[in-house]
């Protein structure tokens, strides 16, 4: 056993740099013949002290996607509690633990939507007074794939704001639903002159919050009538991003080119804007979030240098302004490019599809290719390895909203949210067999009223 | 008064205005009911019975009861005699009348900008005022109560509506004119409203701590010296001083919802008098009050009456009706109980303490967008209610028509349950019919007139006077032209404490 995992982590490296990039075709052709690679790549679990025997479930012999764009065959992940114990090959499986079969099926963690809506969300702080475990747009919502997503409001205006939480699809635990609150504040650019003033006289002021505030416990020590520096007003939600604690998404207005309305719209290029939210991250010295740019594939690698993150919705569609076709419009291949320069980007759904607030219910979630992974694969039709485009709806969907130390990839010490699939994970045909969430199967195919009658 | 020695020929008018002229001659002459069906809920039907009823009580019943020299006898030979029926919630009187849509219009039209108060359907939101009396604010005088009581109401209680704590809800005389004929007990149980919202919780929360405090302090064995005048101290030892002794007694006991009969009377009995001095805490507020007056002022802090009705509660004094209408919604309820209980996360570990009072558990209505309560079969269980009362109808599981039946469930599961009959009186009207579709998809026949007679009168703490045919319990009958559980039956009559309604004139 000890042999065999040595001898597995030394073929790991190799084997994951072997691995091709998986054809588009239906339930993504493996390459055949080969023996199946012996892999334990991921980190030993750590020893967690605890007195209470853990429930152990073990999800073996499925395709397992670990969401990081690696992809591990014919491997068993294994969840203790409500998290993931080690995913590999060869793991010793303990004794009373429950198994799923995967085999022949393919293994990806629950998908992560940038912004969403309905799905027992609640209806505003205090959030876990309000979410609703029972709501059917949850089983609906599981079946898309979907198992966190940001709901409340991101925010929006001059100065950082917003009041929301990540909430988990764990049907029938009201504790479980909320995964955190307010890890996302945003703001609107462009700005006027006066609020670009306001609002670096305020980054100032809570730069320099955070520079007395490292300073007080010294102070302290030495001055015991020493004054804990003052918050600054209307930077209550900027010193928390300035700290790395929540992300700052940046909404971008004014682009985009509308050749009927003319006015409001402007060109068809939002790149003045996305400058202005680059600007921002640089005066604010932390990567920031841009929110469905449309001119964004035109300078991927600025973006890159701000350490920046992007929403895009491939699905989106802008016409190139007649008068200047080459740089203006929207492009297909924006996640493709922007993934190549190494920028993190995470798929959402058109706006407008669901009244423009991201995934949603209102019925049709996951009814009429409305879910995640459709839009996922809209992205590596427009040139993005099959491989990353899983990570626009995990692990890079999971950084957009500040969660992904607790979901988005089926890692060891992460929240056990694993989709068991019939097929390949971003092809449209591909259905959800059994959903888990925190640990617990929440959504079974074959029992659920919604999609049982659709036979493989 | 010889009109009475000729009752099976009379027509029924003229027995009324026999009825409302010699109520007081009547009273002393039994009644007795032969040749009937009687149902008795409790017991096993009796074919051909007879059931002697004598000033308001049932004297009798049963295949070779007496008719007592003297007695009335009416003949009910094929008909059916069973207990009135028991609304262990209701508004009725509480609504705001609905006005024909034309005078409606006509009154928004004179008063442009002045938004028509909109009843809430589910609840006025989140309160705190637990000892608000819900009777308080009823106008006598509103014909709902007596038409409720001539479809075969004959225990009507008035709940408050609202989340959190909307008040005290009242045990209603359907056949009263006046606000103090009316009631039989101003403050028959304590309204629990759950609801999905922080505002709910936190109101839950607080008040459930504060009043676990109040009541730590009542047990605390009263000081030796009562002149010390410690702030914090004061409180405990001056309040139970000397009802402290009489409140260990109940408190300890270990199950107070024993079994067979799942609610216990640990309050004293319901007073049939009107209360007419509203306290919120009657036992505790003159005691309170004495040795507040012999100290120096300040000294003691003013009493908050919700809490001292929610320690009353937690101490088994009352009984509560907690309304939770979805499976999410007893999610929350666990969690919030659990946790005002605890002091901390109680349910991290899975388990949540139950409370300890006497309740039932209220759904107001089958809601599939949060879950229906029988999703939640393992946690009802553990609340340990007293029964479960829900709306006499079929529920679907979400977005579709597949039925399912949660009474039907609860009740396989063992637990009580009883029927909701609405607040106004078409909807009581129909109740039978209801539970026939219920018995037909599989409820005992038993357990749906249980539900809706004594189940509901447990849940009141009024079934010792009500809610069966058994001997000494108020004479509350219905007469049915048949089965009850028959659609072609017809109530014929019925009787409130040994008196017939009279018809509506």
């Amino acid at each position: 056993m000890r042999i065999q995992t040595f001898f597995a982590l030394a073929l790991a490296a190799t084997t994951l740099a072997e691995l091709p990039a998986q054809g588009r075709g239906r339930r993504g052709q493996q390459p055949g013949g080969e023996a199946p690679p012996q892999a334990a790549p991921t980190p030993a679990a750590e020893p967690q002290k605890s007195n209470k025997p853990k429930t152990y479930v073990a999800i073996t012999g499925g395709d397992v996607y670990l969401g990081t764009g690696q992809r591990l065959t014919g491997a068993t992940v294994l969840v203790a509690d409500d998290k993931v114990e080690a995913v590999g090959h060869g793991l010793e499986i303990p004794a009373g633990a429950t198994e799923i079969s995967a085999k022949g099926k393919v293994v990806s963690p629950g998908f992560v939507c940038v912004l969403g809506a309905g799905m027992g969300a609640p209806r505003g702080a205090p959030f876990v007074d309000s979410v609703n475990p029972f709501d059917p747009e949850i089983k609906q919502g599981l079946a898309a794939g979907v198992t966190s997503f940001l709901a409340g409001s991101p925010g929006g205006g001059a100065m950082p704001s917003g009041s929301n939480a990540v909430i988990k699809l764990a049907y029938g635990d009201v504790k479980g639903m909320v995964l955190a609150e307010n890890t996302v504040a945003a703001i609107n650019v462009p700005m006027s002159l006066a609020d670009r003033q306001r609002f670096e006289e305020t980054v100032k002021q809570a730069k320099e919050y955070l520079a007395a505030l490292a300073e007080f416990p010294k102070k302290k020590a030495a001055d015991a009538a020493a004054k804990e520096p003052a918050l600054p007003r209307g930077a209550e939600a900027l010193v928390p991003v300035l700290k790395g604690e929540r992300r700052l998404w940046v909404n971008l207005q004014g682009g985009g080119f509308n050749p009927f309305g003319g006015g409001r719209m402007g060109a068809a290029s939002d790149l003045p804007a996305i400058r202005e939210a680059l600007a921002i991250s640089r005066l604010l010295g932390v990567g920031v979030v841009l929110q469905k740019p449309t001119s964004a594939w035109l300078v991927p690698d600025e973006i890159a240098a701000s350490g920046s993150m992007v929403v895009i919705s491939p699905r989106d569609r802008l016409p190139a302004d007649p008068k200047d076709p080459e740089r203006t419009g929207s492009n297909l291949a924006s996640s493709a490019l922007l993934a190549a320069a190494g920028v993190p980007v995470a798929v959402t759904c058109p706006v407008g599809m669901f009244g423009g607030a991201g995934v949603g219910t209102g019925g049709i979630l996951g009814q009429d290719l409305n879910t995640p992974h459709v839009d996922a694969a809209y992205a590596v039709r427009g040139g993005l390895d099959n491989r990353k485009a899983l990570r626009t709806i995990a692990l890079d969907a999971a950084r957009i909203l500040g969660v992904e130390a607790r979901v988005g990839s089926l890692e060891a010490g992460k929240d056990a949210d694993i989709l068991i699939l019939d097929g390949d994970p971003l092809h449209y045909a591909t259905f959800v067999e059994t959903a888990i969430v925190n640990g617990k199967v929440v959504y079974e195919k074959a029992k659920e009223p919604l999609y049982r009658h659709i036979a493989r | 008064m010889n009109m009475a020695n000729l009752p099976r020929s009379l027509s029924l008018a003229a027995l009324l205005a026999f009825a409302a002229a010699s109520a007081t001659a009547q009273d002393a002459r039994p009644i007795a009911f032969v040749n009937a069906r009687l149902v008795p809920v409790a017991g096993p039907v009796v074919e051909n019975g007879t059931l002697v009823v004598r000033n308001g009580k049932i004297e009798a019943i049963g295949k070779d009861a007496v008719v007592p020299a003297g007695a009335r006898v009416v003949d009910c030979a094929g008909k059916t005699i069973m207990p009135g029926l028991v609304s262990a919630v209701s508004r009725a009187g509480l609504d705001q009348p609905q006005r024909p849509r034309d005078a409606q219009g006509a009154r928004q039209g004179g008063r442009r900008g002045q938004p028509m108060p909109m009843p809430m359907p589910g609840g006025g939101g989140a309160q705190d005022k637990a000892a608000a009396k819900v009777i308080e604010g009823v106008y006598a005088k509103q014909p709902v109560f007596g038409e409720l009581l001539r479809k075969g109401v004959t225990t009507l209680s008035l709940a408050p509506r609202g989340d959190a704590f909307p008040g005290l809800g009242a045990l209603l005389r359907p056949d009263g004119k006046t606000l103090d004929e009316l009631t039989l007990d101003g403050e028959a149980f304590v309204m629990v409203g759950m609801g999905r919202d922080g505002q709910t919780k936190k109101l839950l929360k607080d008040n459930f701590a504060a009043a676990q405090k109040v009541l730590e302090a009542r047990k605390k064995p009263p000081e030796p010296k009562p002149e010390e005048k410690k702030p914090e101290e004061q409180k405990p030892a001056e309040a139970p001083k000397t009802e402290a002794p009489k409140q260990e007694g109940p408190a300890p006991t270990p199950n107070p919802q024993p079994t067979p009969t799942p609610t216990p009377t640990p309050k004293p009995e319901p007073k049939p008098e009107p209360t007419p001095n509203p306290q919120p805490a009657p036992q505790q507020q003159p005691q309170g009050q004495a040795p507040a007056q012999a100290a120096p002022r300040r000294q003691e802090p003013p009493k908050n009456p919700n809490h001292e009705v929610l320690a009353d509660l937690l101490d088994g004094k009352r009984r509560a009706l907690i309304e939770i209408d979805s499976a999410t919604e007893m999610l929350h309820w666990q969690h919030t109980f659990a946790d005002a209980a605890a002091g901390k996360d109680a349910t991290a570990d899975g388990k949540s303490p139950a409370p300890t009072f006497p309740h039932t558990l209220v759904v107001g209505g089958h809601n599939t967008q949060e879950g229906t309560i029988d999703q939640v079969l393992d946690l009802v269980k553990a609340q340990k209610p007293a029964a479960v009362l829900l709306p006499p109808t079929l529920a679907t599981t979400p977005r579709s028509r597949l039925l399912t039946h949660p009474a039907r469930t609860l009740h396989e599961a063992g637990i009580e349950i009883g029927f909701l009959l609405g607040s106004d009186p078409a909807t009581a009207e129909g109740t039978f019919f209801r539970l026939m579709e219920l018995v037909r998809t599989g409820l005992p026949a038993d357990v749906a007139l249980k539900g809706v007679t004594l189940v509901p009168a447990q849940a009141l703490g009024v079934d010792k006077r009500t809610g069966s045919l058994e001997v000494g319990k108020d004479a509350d009958l219905l007469v049915l032209t048949g089965d009850p559980l028959d659609p072609a039956s017809r109530l014929e009559s019925v009787w409130l404490r040994g008196q017939q309604v009279p018809e509506k004139q």
